[in-house]
């Protein structure tokens, strides 16, 4: 991957949307996260850490906003505390999470300022990170509007797995060492091994095949992960995948910065997408009675 | 026409049984093989003789030698006997790594064949022991690199309708070299990533950083 490369697969994105059309992706990885079924368990994020090899950083690290959650659930109160007398740390209610991964943005504001091109667009409409050029700039981390982009600030490995812990970490990903960035790569490893599947027995990957850890895991199914561009399922007989029929469903539609819909109660919507960095992960929305 | 016919009847069922499901794939593998050899012919100074329609990553290395706990001699195996190298290395066609086979199946010759000579019997012993030897990696590329040998093996022996499946270790030789010349496997090409992806450009191979890179 050139620097030439990097900016025609830049431009070529840019120029595909202006057209009207996405430029020949050959996947497009998705997601779809209800928000109604999320119960902020943090499933997903202990997952996270047991398949993607994240260093446990320790409470003082933490604090100064060290941690290396890939994915973290983000807390927020829909109900306004009424600073009645509490015996507990928290109110009682009004409590929401969001899961909160590395949107994958199609037009991601991390790729065009990293000066080494260690983070680029692959073919799969994945935001890769490439930990072997990294030289830990962090300008990526900077520009990145989530703040999803996590720096190695130490070398963990002794510290996070002392032994025999390190046996338990996954042979299909590296370990990253201090001085470079990592984010969430939608299990990367995962999707490479589906996909060599699918080569080596000749057929298409079908829906379904690739799960993320978060969404293998979340007890209430609120994270469905997929193919943006469809695949057509034999048995079935429908060309749409679930997260492709979630996303018609509730109207959110690729390319936009403001989506129209017919309805005010369609529920999906992408954080930020007014920055028209057109993230791959749709939100659907948290109803309450009131 | 199959892709595999050309596989002598009766060897590497296993593979010829995977082959007939990719019939249908044939015409298109055919397609861009022909054109990968119309390619090829502009390029001839690189193509490699024995292996059509391939062109072998360049380079050599002068590697370390990797004392073995009991001094194989792959001459002797794959050279004099011309025992093919998937018939020992199974794995290779089936999955990311080509695999070291299990003691029972040295013994499987070996209770019979050669049994007076010193190396066999220390082989016995492990076996009577119930041990395997501690075989040592010679070829190990790093741990961000992502390799599989199922995907090299398809591209460059199963699908190459152009060589011999008793011909393999001429596509081993590519990133291992002529190891049936040599009596313990020494690493004598770089195994870079320079090395990879000069044959991947020459033979169309992926160029994606997260193709390979982990």
């Amino acid at each position: 991957m050139s620097l030439s490369n990097l900016i025609d697969d830049w431009s070529r994105y840019r120029k595909g949307r202006e057209e009207g059309g996405f430029h020949d992706y050959e996947h497009m990885w998705g997601m779809s996260i209800d928000l109604n079924k999320c119960i902020g368990c943090n499933a997903c994020s202990v997952a996270c850490y047991a398949e993607n090899n994240l260093a446990v950083v320790g409470k003082e690290k933490f604090e100064k906003g060290q941690g290396m959650h890939w994915l973290r659930l983000e807390r927020y109160w829909d109900e306004p505390d009424l600073g009645e007398e509490r015996t507990t740390e928290f109110q009682q209610h009004g409590a929401s999470f969001l899961p909160m991964m590395c949107q994958q943005c199609n037009a991601a504001t991390c790729e065009p300022v990293c000066p080494v091109a260690a983070t680029y667009h692959t073919p799969d409409g994945l935001n890769a990170q490439v930990y072997n050029r990294c030289i830990g700039s962090r300008y990526c981390s900077n520009n990145c509007p989530y703040r999803l982009r996590y720096f190695n600030f130490w070398s963990y490995y002794e510290d996070s797995w002392p032994a025999p812990l390190q046996m338990q970490l996954n042979p299909d990903i590296s370990v990253r060492d201090k001085g470079v960035m990592e984010k969430c790569t939608f299990c990367v490893q995962r999707i490479r091994t589906v996909k060599d599947t699918a080569r080596m027995e000749d057929r298409k990957v079908r829906d379904g095949e690739v799960q993320t850890a978060c969404s293998q895991t979340c007890p209430t199914g609120a994270i469905e992960f997929g193919d943006m561009l469809g695949m057509y399922d034999p048995e079935t007989g429908v060309a749409e995948t679930k997260v492709t029929r979630m996303w018609r469903k509730h109207q959110v539609e690729f390319g936009k910065t403001k989506q129209n819909k017919q309805t005010p109660d369609m529920r999906g919507y992408r954080v930020f997408e007014f920055l028209n960095t057109d993230p791959c992960v749709m939100y659907l929305d948290r109803v309450r009675e009131v | 026409m199959s892709v595999l016919q050309h596989l002598p009847p009766g060897r590497f069922i296993e593979a010829a049984g995977r082959g007939s499901r990719q019939t249908k794939h044939t015409v298109q593998v055919s397609f861009i093989v022909m054109l990968l050899m119309a390619t090829m012919a502009l390029f001839s100074a690189n193509v490699n003789a024995d292996v059509p329609n391939a062109v072998p990553p360049e380079g050599e290395y002068s590697g370390i030698h990797v004392e073995q706990p009991i001094e194989f001699p792959h001459d002797i195996h794959a050279d004099v006997n011309e025992i093919n190298c998937m018939y020992c290395h199974t794995y290779a066609r089936r999955s990311k790594v080509a695999g070291i086979p299990p003691t029972s199946k040295c013994m499987g010759c070996h209770s019979i064949i050669a049994t007076d000579k010193p190396r066999i019997q220390k082989l016995t012993e492990y076996w009577e022991n119930k041990e395997s030897p501690k075989w040592k990696k010679v070829h190990d590329v790093p741990d961000f690199v992502h390799f599989t040998h199922e995907k090299h093996i398809k591209r460059f022996v199963i699908d190459n309708e152009d060589l011999q499946v008793e011909n393999v270790s001429e596509v081993c030789a590519f990133c291992h070299g002529e190891v049936k010349k040599m009596t313990v496997a020494d690493k004598v090409k770089p195994l870079t990533m320079g090395f990879c992806q000069r044959c991947h450009q020459a033979n169309d191979g992926p160029s994606d950083c997260w193709h390979c890179h982990k």
